[in-house]
């Protein structure tokens, strides 16, 4: 055999024992989905988070009899809160223990180590804790959907389902983050550090600080807008108010302002900002990770 | 085939269609068929109007019966009001009326009545500017009538009702939807029971009318329920104001209104539950507040500063995104929210009840100190619904002399909600109590077999099985 | 089946490893020597391209930079230390890499028989014992039956057993005609498997030679001259032979080959049936014929 010969079937051997590239990423979110629930905190965050939701909806029910109904608003204004608060930190932690966890005990080496590209292992990881996660909030929101039938007699179906698919972008994007960190972090500790930092500055201290600068420096409607859509969380929050209300006149002047200017649009946009902060924080850590000199 | 013969075949299929539309069983008349019907019928007899459409407009100046219930539409095809009611005595009665002109002088309408002793009941108005317009019409009765005003945008659009200078008449059962208000000018002694407003400006709006009674009327998703201004001693029994959230947004607001009795209606999820501006505005007048469910508004009751002599009982303040609140930097001192030992009950009172006897043994004082700032900083309002508002409810909490003062003070908070039931024509809920448990089976059903169908891969090498 | 052409890898000042070359035929057997922190560990995984290197290095033709997915379909790796999820069911680890690799089941299942692990499935991977880590990891790079074999210190997790089971399983590889590629400490398994040395040091090739060259004097076995009684001589003889060892009879005691640390073997073996030794001696430079086996 030629050298040319014996290359050419060295490389037909190569490409017919390599996975593609989507059954590579599949065959790596499967285990990661496994590894998932069969761990702690998925159980512990699917149980805190139903007994939560359900709570919500039970205590936000209670004492209106009949026009429970009317209140869907209400309850769902509470799970709000309740989300914002758990759902990011569970993203977070989920995708910020990823990586690095795995580059710790050393099985990160050892996948890459298979024909699989970075690529791959990363996108398997999203992708399985992504499900993983979604299917965590779908048991909670399953539960308390069911108490919300039973006390006030029913939910709207499409707010709710809304209120779902805008919640587990919510989740997708800070798994995202979570991963971005893991990537740059050498230590799971670090990691898991960072991505509490991260969740506190989110969830508290970037609302805070938009409130005092509001006040300060007189910003405008349109700036406090633009500034507040930038936090993931506040665009989650206006998606699924303007998608219950079809307007975000609930959130005062600043709502007001924005459903008027922008109308129609509005859903789309908030929308987009999130799907934005699925996208880039994902593709960032897929450069980062490609580019990475070592393990 | 010659030339011509196309041209005839293609003439004979253009044609057709027009052609058929006169074989239709909306065959059109004139409404001079009609006004000749009423010039041959004596006084007070009934005109059955026969199937049809019939196009212009149409003045009843005979006290008749006009009777369309066997298919009439008259349709003034734009132009001025459709039916003009000049007679006294007039009854109008299942007609559909249609296509009034649209320009504001001259407000046409769909009926306009000009004289007293009218009856305008079960009739269909469409496309119309001012839906049914009564003008020194008293001792009328408006029944039953649906209502839907022309579709243009909301500042142009006309009322669904007007009376004006009208007393002593009935509106009752009239569904309107998409016009301005349902509005009440210097009319006095009215009953208004069970209309359903909808996506309008103002679902009832009195202008200087008093001593009127308001009964199981739902007005929902329109800029505010219920708006009276300088009009006295109106008593609102078993309404219900469900998600009023425009520009004003108030499930009831009152203007300079005095001795009003508000009892047992229900007041949901607009942006404001109660609004008072100056009501009651002379001395010596009360407002009354009875058995009220106020829940799920963003404030519950906001009140101009000086606002006093209102009294709250036996209400439920529910779930309020703040209970109470003033415009600016006011409070509610001037008020009563209890009386003979019985205050409302408040959602958010975290005080207690040991000798269980029903009224909570410490005070309720709301200090929200997000409201405060909302009150002074209405842009903030974007931050509601978030952790970093729990955060300053906390912070507020936890350092005492950050906290407000109070807006009020109930003396005998209820321990648990008053039952309070609206007696409205509501519609069953069976169908959308399956839709939310079919939506948990489904969530729960697809969770669950996403976690065990994971587990196939590693099953098949276990038993042995090729995959 | 390699080509590396000036491999260096920097972490941060310190050259782990630079400017490596060499070329590996197919079906050669290549030892990379060296102590510790030489490099050999860093050099095995620039050649999988799971860390980047700078410099050039092709496995079967395939660019592993560039093309590193398919080029490492070419490779069973065994590394250092055994990495599984210690959560796995080692029925589920097996089914990842069993998609991974493109084989069927019922191949996965044969791999695991040939490492004696069939039967292990439901067991955790924490619960394994670490030869059993060891052939595991074993069993995942036998799994696509891969031109090339490249190992990190294969045996340094096993006792003396499990090495012979080992280095007996890279041996009939070899015979197969696979390539082999492994980093190692022990001069036994250099010499019995390869049949090149790169000897590192401070991530430098120093010399690239063979076992032989490397170890003039240290053959792989020496022979003992074991004194016993002549009654038991011939049974003795048998014995060891049973035993596979080679045995020459002189006249002046037995002598018997034996690796060079195991060179008590024989006693033992000549114990368990009674028969004592009376005094033993350690010859150098003594060949023993294999036809006398």
């Amino acid at each position: 055999m030629s050298t040319i010969e014996l290359k050419r079937s060295m490389f037909h051997e190569a490409v017919s024992k390599s996975p593609s590239f989507i059954s590579g990423v599949c065959s790596f979110a499967k285990r990661e989905f496994r590894d998932a629930l069969s761990s702690k905190w998925f159980l512990l965050y699917t149980l805190a988070f139903t007994i939560l939701a359900v709570g919500v909806s039970y205590l936000s029910l209670s004492g209106v009899g009949s026009h429970g109904f009317a209140g869907f608003g209400r309850t769902a204004a509470g799970l709000l809160n309740l989300i914002m608060l758990v759902v990011p930190l569970m993203a977070l932690s989920a995708g910020a223990g990823s990586i690095a966890g795995e580059r710790e005990r050393g099985t990160l080496l050892y996948m890459l180590s298979q024909p699989v590209s970075r690529t791959q292992v990363l996108l398997g990881k999203y992708l399985g804790l992504g499900v993983a996660l979604v299917c965590s909030l779908c048991i909670g929101f399953g539960v308390s959907a069911a108490v919300l039938a039973w006390r006030a007699g029913g939910v709207g179906v499409g707010s709710y389902a809304m209120l779902i698919g805008f919640t587990s972008m919510l989740a997708l994007a800070m798994l995202s983050l979570g991963i971005l960190i893991s990537v740059v972090s050498r230590r799971s500790s670090v990691a898991t550090g960072i991505a509490l930092f991260v969740w506190l500055s989110l969830v508290f201290v970037s609302d805070l600080g938009l409130m005092a600068s509001s006040v300060l420096f007189k910003l405008r409607v349109q700036e406090i807008f633009a500034l507040a859509i930038v936090n993931p969380l506040q665009s989650f929050k206006m998606g699924v108010i303007v998608n219950m209300n079809a307007s975000l006149d609930v959130l005062g002047p600043v709502g007001a302002y924005a459903s008027q200017t922008l109308g129609d649009a509005l859903p789309w946009i908030l929308g987009g900002t999130l799907g934005a902060w699925i996208i880039f924080p994902l593709g960032l850590s897929i450069l980062l990770f490609s580019r990475r000199s070592s393990v | 085939m010659s030339l011509p013969t196309v041209i005839l075949i293609l003439l004979v299929a253009l044609c057709a269609p027009a052609l058929g539309a006169y074989d239709g069983p909306e065959r059109t008349r004139s409404t001079d068929e009609i006004l000749s019907m009423i010039e041959r019928a004596e006084s007070g007899d009934t005109i059955r109007v026969p199937r049809g459409l019939y196009v212009g407009n149409l003045v009843i100046s005979k006290p008749v019966t006009l009777d369309g219930s066997d298919g009439a539409v008259i349709d003034a095809r734009g132009e001025g009001s459709v039916i003009d009611v000049r007679a006294q005595g007039v009854t109008v009665r299942s007609l559909t009326v249609r296509g009034s002109g649209s320009s504001v002088t001259g407000e046409p309408a769909g009926i306009r009545v000009s004289a007293p002793n009218a009856t305008i009941e079960h009739n269909t108005i469409e496309d119309a500017l001012f839906g049914i317009d009564l003008r020194q019409s008293s001792d009328s009765i408006v029944r039953g009538n649906r209502i839907t005003c022309k579709d243009m945008e909301p500042g142009r659009r006309g009322d669904g009702i007007r009376l004006w200078w009208s007393h002593n008449c009935v509106i009752e059962d009239n569904t309107v939807r998409g016009s301005r208000d349902m509005v009440f000018w210097y009319s006095e002694n009215l009953r208004i029971s069970r209309n359903t407003v909808s996506d309008s400006r103002y679902g009832l709006h009195f202008m200087y009318s008093h001593d009127t009674v308001l009964v199981g009327n739902d007005l929902h998703s329109n800029s505010v329920g219920v708006y009276l201004m300088y009009s006295n001693r109106i008593t609102l029994t078993d309404n219900r104001m469900r998600n009023n959230r425009g520009a004003s947004g108030y499930g009831i607001g009152l203007k300079d209104c005095d001795d009003i009795v508000i009892t047992n209606n229900a007041l949901l999820a607009n942006r404001v539950g109660v609004y008072l501006d100056n009501s009651p505005s002379s001395v010596d007048s009360t407002g009354v507040f009875e058995s009220n469910m106020i829940a799920f508004n963003e404030i519950g009751l906001l009140a101009t500063p000086n606002t006093h002599d209102n009294v709250f009982t036996l209400n439920a303040f529910i779930e309020n995104e703040e209970p109470a609140a003033t415009h600016g930097r006011g409070r509610l001192m001037l008020n009563e929210f209890s009386r003979d030992g019985s205050g409302n009950y408040w959602s958010d009172y975290a005080g207690f009840d040991l000798d269980r006897d029903g009224v909570g043994d410490v005070v309720y004082e709301p200090r929200s100190l997000f409201g405060a700032m909302l009150a002074r900083e209405p842009n903030l309002r974007l931050f509601v619904h978030s952790p970093a508002q729990q955060a300053i409810e906390f912070t507020a909490r936890a350092l005492p002399e950050l906290r407000p003062e109070s807006t009020l003070i109930d003396h005998a908070p209820l321990s648990s909600p008053p039952s309070i039931e609206i007696s409205l024509g509501g519609s069953s809920r069976s169908g959308l109590r399956m839709g939310g448990v079919a939506c948990a089976l489904i969530l729960i059903a697809g969770a669950c077999a996403a976690v065990l169908g994971s587990d196939h891969g590693s099953r098949s090498i276990r038993t042995g099985e090729p995959s | 089946m390699i080509i590396a052409t000036s491999i260096t890898k920097r972490f941060g000042r310190v050259e782990a490893v630079s400017g490596v070359s060499f070329e590996l035929g197919q079906g050669d057997a290549l030892a990379l020597w060296g102590s510790n922190g030489a490099g050999k560990t860093t050099l095995i995984r620039c050649l999988l391209g799971v860390v980047s290197s700078r410099g050039s290095a092709t496995i079967g033709g395939i660019d592993v930079a560039r093309r590193g997915r398919h080029a490492r379909a070419l490779v069973g790796y065994v590394p250092q230390e055994l990495s599984f999820h210690d959560d796995a069911r080692l029925g589920s680890s097996m089914a990842l890499f069993t998609r991974l690799r493109r084989v069927s089941t019922g191949r996965a299942i044969e791999s695991l028989e040939t490492v004696g692990l069939r039967g292990h499935e439901r067991k955790r991977v924490r619960d394994l014992s670490g030869g059993m880590k060891q052939r595991l990891a074993l069993a995942v790079a036998l799994l696509s039956d891969p031109p090339l074999i490249i190992l990190d210190e294969p045996t340094s997790n096993l006792d003396a057993d499990g090495r012979g089971e080992v280095v007996e399983t890279l041996q009939r590889l070899r015979g197969q005609g696979k390539t082999l590629l492994f980093a190692s400490h022990r001069p036994d398994e250099v010499i019995s498997l390869a049949d090149r040395v790169l000897v590192m040091e401070r991530g430098r090739v120093v010399r690239d030679t063979t076992p032989s060259d490397l170890w003039p004097t240290e053959k792989p076995v020496q022979v003992v001259r074991l004194y016993l009684e002549m009654a038991n001589e011939s049974d003795a003889a048998d014995a060891l032979r049973e035993s596979g060892h080679a045995v020459h009879l002189n006249g002046h005691g037995l002598c018997v080959a034996v690796p060079r640390d195991r060179k008590a073997e024989p006693i033992s073996i000549l114990e368990r049936r009674d028969i004592r030794v009376r005094d033993i001696e350690v010859l150098d430079d003594v060949e023993i014929k294999e036809s006398q086996r």
